[in-house]
């Protein structure tokens, strides 16, 4: 970046001294020698009209009888083509190109001047009756003076157009510099910008990579965390269920038998027998606690009958109506990979009574030729972009489907509501341990 | 700018500054629905009723010979001396070898009830010849004015009889034997001997042989501008008093061959008394002749400031007309140019120096695409300042191929508010004035004797039109004519000066002016509302000088030089 702004700010230098050379070069020397070569044509156009007046004092009459008019009637006219030569003259002075010598200058000054002292004599020389002599004055002085001076003005305006010639080769030249430098430049910039790119590219795939990892490894994480949680509820239920609930089993029994013993209108027989009920209730309480852990059912009875079996007890612990839809051909799924299955079941009905607020709720259970889908749909308040301290469960339902090599998907019915909606490939359902 | 700034700007420029630019659009807001009415005149187009059938004939075969797009011209006169204006329409002719049709100038009697008739070949006129311009005046002192041709060849000078007759006279007067392309023309007496000495403007030398062959496409041939010929010098003639002239170009400083003059006016530039001279010169600088008063000119439009353009270019002047716009005693001038010049309009500073004011005061910018020919200054609307007509018209037909301009363009009407600024009414003023036309020559006089200035102009290779101008406004006017007694007949060169309601207004009787034409010679004052003037001044040519006290409008006077004043028709 850095050697790119540099290199723009050496190239704008650069330009910007070429075109001060080139507007220096325009106004020292295109523009003087435009505005002098102005002046040279209009200082031809008076001579020109000075030559034309002496041919017309030529054919005056009895030449040409429509100017019957004295040599005389020509002095106020030659006074005011003598004043617009003169102005004439002194601007081209003005503005005369660098290259003008002092002799040259000079040599145009006296012809000027040695032209004016003529015509002076020649006037005089009319004045005095002297026409003839005059008109031979015109003929032999005047006019080669003033074919003199003619030329003296063509040969500056030649020199003024070699002159311009040059300046325009300089130009020439110098737009071919700039032309020149700004393919440098644009070529530098073009493998600046190429380089540049490609140590973006480098450095964007090292981030990418190392996101990926991290983001690999905290999925292994995740999945580590969910497996050894199931591990340790399933060992949990297990100890309830066999420890406790044979404990609590063998308790009934033996009180059973201690009481038989006693007789009937003992008040200790009827203690025993709270005692009993209370270590009953105990009992239920515990497998229905080691259930709700790790529902054994899925192992004895599998994913199917666990879900009809949990539904009831939901609608029942939360007042929601559950509409329960299963369609295609069932196909075995392994414990293991049931389990994840029924923990997204839990997680989104849990979310369904805890954030959604509605008062039903639709389960749909598909299997098809390649995959299981489980869909959990409601009409509440629909699910906020992003909601504060809400996640866990999220992240535990995606990484539990990614665990079993699907996805989940989580969006908004054009009814409204939230949809949970689970796939799963029937080669991981049969297959993962 | 910021945005407050920029507002204060603009009320600023509405209250104090451009008038010119303003003007206009306030001026057309308040008209209505109903413009010429709020102009306070109107023109209407007389030409049929009024019995004027002509038609130029520029005698144009194809061959686009340079003379055949600059003419004619046409003037106010009154030939039989009955105080009612007759007309005079110039013609051209088909050039030789091409003859198809007879063509002649036309001069027309006025019937005195809005009619004329063609009065040509009764009066002796009914001569072909390739007329150009027009200047009438009465060069013997006789009572009754006499009319010179400007033509292509030879001019020709018509003596009147008095008798309703015209005599050729061109040769007996040392008129004869010249060959030139012609343009304007105008009578003065230069010398203030009491006879009227000729103007006569020479364009280039030019002949049908040496015709050059311009082109503006590249294929087709079309009119050469001036710069394809050498000028020509123009013509003065001292009025021996025994009915002929002599050429006194040469001694009197006029003589000037590079010249390519088309317009011509006289004025009185230095207020000395003596009649100076302006020269609009097609490409080549304007002149300002000084009269010296010792029978020589001095060309002081360089000094001046009239002889270029304020870019230092010489211009296409074509027309030009001198008048107090601005009633400031002093007089300015008008000279049309090509199209892409505008109008020059000069205001005298008092100082010698006539500075163009066209751009600020309106007529700059309304006139930079039309090619003007014809113009005159006139108080259309009898408010009392010089309003500006200007006749258009391009020289080539084809000129529509190459440029964005019209061959036929619109006249304009730059009506003077009175406050430094005119603004472009033509198409208000209606009847068909603002047509477009390939306009040519331009003459104002008050044909109606209603008081008010007619309008009559003429196109090239078309018809003449006679526009009435009808006042609506009830502003009056006061009219003068002038008859020298110890001056020139005519009473060319006097100025007469009112004053009313504490305003000065001041005109010259004049010849020439215009491009190729001649309005009439009595003078017509604009008073608004005014029903009586104070006084009026009269500064004779002789040097005599006579004053009239409450005078009433309404009402056109003769004035005989001391003589005194008679009330004539009233209006």
């Amino acid at each position: 970046m850095v050697i790119t702004l540099a290199a723009v700010v050496a190239y704008s230098a650069y330009v910007t001294r070429q075109i001060a050379g080139l507007r220096q070069l325009q106004n020292n020397l295109i523009d003087r020698n435009r505005k002098d070569s102005l002046q040279l044509l209009r200082i031809q156009n008076e001579l020109n009209s000075i030559g034309i007046s002496m041919r017309d004092m030529l054919d005056t009459a009895p030449l040409d009888q429509a100017q019957p008019y004295p040599l005389t009637a020509w002095e106020p006219q030659f006074q005011r083509m003598r004043v617009d030569l003169e102005d004439a003259f002194r601007r081209e002075q003005q503005v005369s190109p660098e290259g003008r010598t002092a002799d040259q200058q000079q040599y145009l000054q006296s012809s000027l001047a040695q032209f004016w002292d003529a015509v002076g004599r020649t006037f005089a020389l009319a004045r005095s009756g002297k026409e003839k002599e005059a008109r031979e004055q015109i003929r032999l002085s005047l006019q080669a003076r003033l074919a003199a001076l003619n030329t003296s003005v063509a040969r500056l305006l030649v020199q003024n157009n070699e002159s311009e010639e040059r300046a325009a080769a300089q130009v020439t030249e110098i737009y071919d510099r700039v032309a020149r430098q700004a393919y440098v430049f644009l070529t530098a910039t073009l493998i600046a910008i190429i380089l540049t790119s490609l140590y973006l590219i480098r450095s964007n795939r090292l981030i990418f990579n190392q996101l990926a990892m991290l983001s690999e490894q905290r999925s292994d994480l995740a999945q580590k965390l969910i497996s050894s949680q199931e591990s340790t509820l399933r060992h949990i239920s297990r100890e309830l269920h066999d420890d406790f609930g044979q404990i609590l089993t063998a308790m009934g029994i033996m009180l059973g038998r201690a009481r038989n013993q006693l007789p009937e209108e003992s008040q200790l027989r009827a203690d025993l027998l709270e005692v009993r009920e209370t270590a009953q209730t105990t009992l239920d309480k515990v497998r229905s606690l080691s259930q709700a852990l790790h529902p054994v059912m899925l192992e004895e009875a599998g994913l199917e009958q666990t879900i009809e079996w949990y539904l009831p007890v939901v609608e029942r612990q939360t007042g929601i109506g559950i509409c329960y839809e299963k369609s295609g051909t069932p196909f075995p799924v392994n414990g293991n990979a049931a389990v994840h299955v029924y923990r997204v079941l839990q997680e989104a009905l849990n979310n369904v009574a805890r954030h959604s607020g509605a008062k039903k709720a639709w389960v749909r259970l598909r299997f098809t030729s390649d995959m299981l889908q489980l869909e959990v749909e409601d009409r509440g308040s629909g699910f906020p972009a992003t909601r504060p301290g809400q996640g866990i469960g999220l992240v535990a339902m995606r990484e539990r489907a990614e665990l079993l090599g699907g996805h989940i998907a989580i969006g908004r019915p054009l009814e409204g509501g939230t949809l949970v909606s689970m796939r799963i490939p029937r080669e991981h359902l049969e297959s993962n341990a | 700018m910021n945005r407050r700034s920029f507002l204060k700007a603009t009320v600023g420029l509405t209250a104090t500054g451009c008038p010119s630019l303003l003007a206009p659009f306030a001026r057309a807001w308040a008209l209505g629905s109903n413009p010429s009415q709020s102009l306070g005149f109107h023109f209407t187009d007389v030409t049929t009723s009024a019995g004027l059938h002509f038609k130029h004939n520029n005698g144009a075969y194809g061959g686009k010979l340079l003379p055949e797009t600059l003419g004619s011209g046409c003037a106010f006169l009154d030939y039989d001396a009955d105080g009612w204006e007759d007309i005079l329409l110039v013609n051209s002719m088909d050039w030789p070898g091409h003859a198809r049709q007879r063509s002649t100038l036309k001069l027309y009697r006025n019937n005195r009830n809005g009619t004329f008739t063609d009065v040509t070949r009764a009066a002796g006129l009914e001569i072909e010849m390739y007329g150009m311009g027009v200047a009438v005046g009465d060069f013997n002192n006789d009572g009754f004015p006499d009319i010179l041709i400007a033509c292509v060849g030879q001019n020709r000078l018509f003596k009147n009889t008095g008798k309703g007759h015209f005599i050729d006279v061109t040769n007996s007067s040392g008129l004869g034997k010249r060959q030139a392309f012609s343009a304007s023309a105008l009578w003065f007496d230069y010398d203030r001997d009491g006879l009227l000495d000729l103007f006569v403007c020479n364009y280039v030398k030019w002949s049908a042989e040496h015709d050059v062959f311009c082109s503006l496409d590249g294929k087709h041939k079309s009119y050469c501008t001036p710069e394809a010929y050498v000028g020509q010098t123009c013509w003065l003639f001292h009025n021996r008093g025994n009915g002929t002239f002599e050429d006194v170009t040469a001694s009197s400083g006029i003589f000037d061959s590079s010249s390519k003059s088309l317009g011509i006016a006289m004025l009185d530039y230095d207020q000395d008394g003596w009649p100076d001279l302006l020269v609009a010169n097609d490409t080549q600088p304007n002149k300002l002749y000084r009269n010296q008063r010792n029978g020589t000119f001095k060309d002081v439009g360089v000094e001046a400031g009239i002889a270029f353009s304020a870019e230092g270019k010489a211009r296409a002047g074509m027309g030009v007309d001198v008048g107090d716009f601005d009633n400031s005693g002093r007089d300015g001038v008008a000279i049309t140019n090509f199209d892409n010049e505008m109008i020059g309009l000069y205001r005298a500073d008092g100082h010698g120096n006539l500075s163009d004011v066209a751009v600020q005061t309106g007529v700059g910018l309304p006139s930079k695409t039309t090619l003007g020919f014809g113009c005159a200054f006139a108080d259309c609307d009898l408010d009392g300042s010089l309003d500006l007509i200007a006749v258009n018209g391009h020289i080539d037909d084809t000129v529509r191929n190459v440029r964005n301009v019209g061959y036929a363009q619109p006249p304009q009407l730059f009506l003077n508010n009175g406050k430094g600024a005119f603004h472009e009414a033509g198409a208000e003023a209606g009847g068909g004035f603002s047509e477009p036309k390939v306009g040519r020559g331009l003459a104002i006089g008050d044909f109606d004797r209603d008081g008010d200035l007619d309008v009559l102009m003429t196109t090239n290779n078309g018809p003449a039109y006679l526009f009435r101008n009808d006042q609506t406004s009830g502003n009056r006017s006061i009219r003068f004519r002038l008859v020298g007694t110890k001056s020139n007949r005519d009473a060319i060169g006097a100025r007469v000066k009112i004053s009313a309601n504490g305003i000065m207004q001041a005109r010259m009787v004049r010849s020439g002016s215009s491009y190729l034409s001649q309005s009439e010679l009595p003078i017509t004052f604009g008073l608004g509302k005014q029903d009586k003037i104070e006084r009026v001044v009269i500064d004779w040519p002789s040097g005599r000088s006579e004053e009239f006290k409450q005078l009433s409008s309404g009402k056109s006077y003769e004035i005989t030089e001391a003589q005194g004043i008679k009330p004539g028709p009233e209006f």
